[in-house]
């Protein structure tokens, strides 16, 4: 019988070094052993999170940034925001470290089949939209949803993530990019502005679709009333929730939305849900 | 399952036997009033008419504290789960609900929590009825009863020289398999007093309507009415046989990584790192541990999360009474 | 008290005349023995104003939540007048925005030792003179006061309500410390050798629950964030064994030294029945021997433990 909370050993493969300040960086983890690989990749859905563990910093929730198809490895895009991130930013190829997961819900990925898909994301929460899009964008999956658009803002062209994957997107004639910074820079060609104000002016067809939203707090708050406003039905409208964790599995009951668990029966809900549910967040 | 007899001149003698090959754990006297603890001589054992610990027995199964790992090279081992069979004795009726309410959390086939889980697979559970309601108890409004069987694999009822024992499972029956057999006139005295102890003028409680009237209240002042007088303590939920949240935290001169029970009653509970905390106040808390109760719990299981014991009334430094809080916020007219 | 009626009287008129927002003070329990804070804004409901010996909280400790500029009136105990003056001492409180209603105390009653001593489960209890008045379902039963009172309270040497804006009733008339009561346990924590007071400090902190009551009932806890909820770095064991408990009850009482005003109102609260006032009793009475130093005897000296200045010429003293 598996311990919901022992964490499995894995180690450092690969840093990349996400923005030009150096506050996100990716890390790709491998299994150590064959049976966790084998059981991770079994579980794993796009938007499901890991909890990072680090003896003596105790442990952390993660999205998950990795496709399965990319490889025997797990990418976490992770923000320089404390002790705890601190710790892994510090840490170098080869090192180990503990995780647990797959964790949570993930996007129900088989409902949206035959549909467009629209993915919304802002700063580093894009992680899971990223794992989502590349699911999506590989040829075995391709031919199952429809037109894909994503719209990803970031704060500056320097904080964009995963940029030399996104920038090849560009080249793809089945899928559609818009990219976004908060304030002008001199030669960036693309939006400038918030991502509900781009959401708006690139107003993707609720015929059909569902859209996918992920970012900071406010960002999602005031994107979500504008895909209403669209045409988006509640029920299409996804978006992925965070607050403070301990144990991941629905136990430690610190994460609950009324009587859902966000590590648990989230992370991803629909705005149909979270309109049913008492959200003190 | 054929309900058998432990007169109470032999009482001592029965309890005595099942030390061989089982760790007994019954309530005694203590400092603070009763507490569960292990006992070594059955004499030890108080039960006290309708008296119950002040300490809930959950830490039997959920200790307040305990070694989730010890860690060494970033490798986590679970330690040594208690290997001998365990009989929690003299549990009441409201606390052995309780444990039944939180297996649906930590003991499900296909997420189970192995400290739980191990700790219940080697327990059985005899309870006695309480005769009379105990004073701030309301088990019966609240779906159980002084004599509710859930949770329990044998419900004591006691008669005036003699213990009525009920098996309510298999693994009750097989332990109280050699006992004398109680006859119809003791099977008939045990019915009266199971039925002589509610409190008739009690109303059940109507959950749905409770919970209803809670999602209303959600986005109302009401709870910073409520809570105010709230010190903001864990007496309620420590002492709550159903609370049952918890910590993790690394306790590094050990090596240990540990867990410890915590309450949505601190501050700190759900603050977060980046000085978010989305209950700021204990308005919002208070919100948390009653919508908790008699909401999510509801939701859920279609139970009530408070088995009526009485313990956060008793013992609340301001007397904060659940009874009354509900009371209040269901009958708020909500415009 | 024998007549609340002008406590009542007071903070209706004060109410009324908008000397202040709230009265803070107590209303009957909704379980026999106990009460409750009540928290008072509009007049009429000064009548539900209550104080007998099952009022055990200190009053003062609502005011950590109240915004400093609201004016709010409480009635006060000497207790609660002490801690108001050490927290106005230490800038937590604004002394111009309260109204303190002096009353006087008769010493606080153990809710749980009446109980212990009753003949069944109390389903209404009064106090009348120097007697407790119980009812037992149908059955009655008369407790002698003296032997209920709370220790904190025996050994009290601060019956007067001080710096208070008016005084109602005389101050306590009665002898709480009666001599043919057995020794308070602080008392008797004092005569023992060095080792059988380890002993009993271990037995008290090993029924600790780490609920914190005791600190969320203390006028003087008011820290925004306490020393054992500071997770970087931990500066305690967070678990309940001896090493986490033991340190919890050491350093809070050490973070009172000099501060704590000795009403008791911690263990009161605690669940578990641990003792915890001779600890800062102690820690009090050595403040008088080193620094000459008593809580809220003026308005304008602070602390010793909580003082630095540049011009110290004392060293610490250990």
């Amino acid at each position: 019988m598996d311990n919901l909370y022992e964490p499995i050993p894995m180690r450092i493969e690969r840093i990349i070094q996400e923005t030009d300040d150096a506050s996100l960086r990716s890390f790709e983890l491998s299994f150590m052993r064959d049976a966790d690989e084998k059981a991770f990749f079994k579980a794993y859905n796009p938007g499901q999170f890991c909890q990072l563990s680090i003896f003596g910093k105790g442990e952390a929730p993660f999205g998950i940034a990795s496709a399965a198809w990319e490889g025997k490895f797990v990418r976490f895009t992770v923000q320089n925001v404390g002790s705890f991130t601190d710790t892994i930013h510090h840490s170098r190829v080869g090192d180990s470290i503990g995780m647990r997961g797959p964790l949570g819900n993930g996007f129900p990925i088989q409902d949206w089949k035959g549909k467009d898909v629209v993915v919304i994301g802002g700063g580093c929460a894009f992680s899971t939209l990223y794992a989502l899009t590349k699911h999506i964008m590989h040829a075995d999956n391709r031919k199952e949803y429809g037109r894909i658009v994503v719209i990803y803002g970031a704060r500056s062209s320097g904080l964009c993530l995963y940029k030399p994957d996104i920038k090849s997107w560009y080249q793809r004639p089945d899928m559609e990019i818009h990219q976004a910074i908060d304030v002008p820079e001199e030669g960036w060609d693309f939006h400038t502005g918030y991502v509900p104000d781009v959401v708006k002016d690139v107003a993707p067809s609720p015929k059909n679709s569902v859209a996918v939203v992920c970012g900071p707090p406010i960002m999602t708050k005031y994107t979500l009333p504008i895909l209403v406003e669209i045409g988006f039905d509640a029920k299409d409208i996804f978006t992925s929730l965070e607050k403070k964790m301990k144990c991941g599995v629905g136990k430690c009951g610190r994460c609950n939305l009324g009587p859902k668990y966000i590590c648990k029966d989230g992370p991803v809900f629909t705005l149909a849900e979270l309109n049913e549910l008492p959200l003190d967040l | 399952m054929m309900p058998k007899l432990i007169k109470k001149i032999e009482f001592d003698k029965t309890i005595s036997k099942w030390f061989k090959s089982y760790d007994v754990i019954a309530p005694v006297s203590s400092k603070e009033g009763i507490h569960f603890k292990r006992i070594k001589d059955p004499k030890e054992i108080k039960l006290d008419g309708n008296q119950n610990s002040i300490y809930p027995p959950k830490n039997v199964f959920l200790p307040q504290s305990e070694v989730l790992f010890t860690v060494k090279n970033d490798n986590y081992e679970m330690p040594d789960q208690a290997p001998r069979k365990r009989i929690v004795f003299g549990m009441r009726p409201c606390d052995a609900r309780a444990v039944w309410l939180l297996d649906t959390i930590f003991n499900k086939a296909d997420d189970l929590d192995l400290y739980w889980g191990k700790r219940r697979e080697k327990a059985l559970i005899i309870s006695v009825g309480c005769a009379s309601m105990c004073s701030n108890g309301f088990c019966d409004t609240v779906g159980s009863g002084p004599f509710g069987k859930d949770g329990s694999d044998i419900l004591i009822t006691e008669l005036d020289d003699a213990y009525f024992v009920d098996p309510l499972t298999s693994a009750g029956e097989a332990l109280i398999k050699s006992l004398p057999e109680a006859d119809d006139t003791q099977g008939k005295n045990a019915k009266l007093i199971q039925k002589g102890s509610v409190i008739k003028e009690h109303q059940a409680a109507d959950l749905p309507r409770i919970r209803e009237k809670l999602y209303e209240a959600f986005n109302t002042s009401i709870w910073k009415d409520v809570s105010e007088s709230c010190l903001g303590c864990g007496v309620c939920t420590y002492l709550c046989p159903t609370c049952f949240c918890f910590d993790i935290v690394d306790e590094i001169d050990r090596s240990e990584r540990v867990r410890n029970w915590d309450t949505c009653m601190f501050r700190v509970y759900s603050a977060e790192a980046s000085g978010h905390n989305p209950r700021p106040t204990k308005a919002e808390r208070t919100r948390q541990r009653i919508m908790h109760k008699f909401a999510y719990w509801v939701d859920n299981e279609a139970a009530s999360g408070c088995t009526g014991c009485g313990r956060c009334i008793s013992q609340c430094p301001v007397n904060l009474d659940i009874r009354e809080m509900v009371q209040e916020i269901t009958s708020l007219k909500i415009q | 008290m024998d007549d609340f009626s002008q406590v009542r009287k007071e903070a209706a008129r004060i109410l009324s005349e908008k000397i202040v927002d709230m009265v803070i003070g107590f209303k009957q329990g909704t379980i026999p023995l106990k009460s409750q804070p009540m928290f008072i804004t509009s007049q009429e409901d000064t009548d539900k104003l209550i104080l007998d010996g099952f009022c055990q909280n200190n009053l003062a400790v609502f005011l950590h939540d109240q915004p400093k500029d609201k004016r709010i009136g409480i009635i006060c105990r000497a207790c609660e007048s002490r801690a108001v003056r050490a927290l106005v001492i230490e800038h937590q409180v604004n002394r111009e925005n309260l109204y303190l209603i002096g009353v006087p105390c008769m010493g606080i009653l153990d809710w749980k030792k009446i109980q212990d001593a009753a003949d069944g489960p109390v389903t209404n209890a009064q106090e009348s003179g120097d007697q407790i008045l119980l009812e037992i379902g149908d059955k009655k039963q008369v407790l002698i006061r003296n032997e209920f009172i709370v220790d904190s309270c025996r050994g009290c040497g601060h019956r007067e309500p001080i710096d208070v804006d008016i005084q109602i009733g005389e101050i306590s008339p009665i002898e709480m410390n009666a001599d043919n009561l057995p020794q308070t346990w602080g008392e008797s924590f004092k005569s023992k050798s060095a080792d059988e007071r380890f002993q009993l400090f271990t037995e008290e902190t090993e029924r600790c629950i780490r609920c914190y009551a005791c600190r969320e009932a203390c006028p003087m806890c008011y820290c925004t964030e306490c020393f054992v909820d500071h997770i970087a770095p931990r500066w305690s064991e967070s678990m309940v064994t001896p090493g986490g408990t033991q340190a919890w009850h050491i350093i809070r009482a050490f973070h009172q030294t000099g501060r704590c005003v000795e009403c008791g109102a911690c263990e009161r609260a605690c669940p578990m029945d641990i003792k915890m006032v001779y600890l800062t009793d102690k820690l009090n009475d050595d403040m008088k021997k080193e620094y000459g130093f008593e809580v809220g005897e003026n308005e304008e000296k602070q602390p010793p433990f909580a003082t630095i200045t540049l011009d110290d010429k004392n060293r610490f003293k250990y």
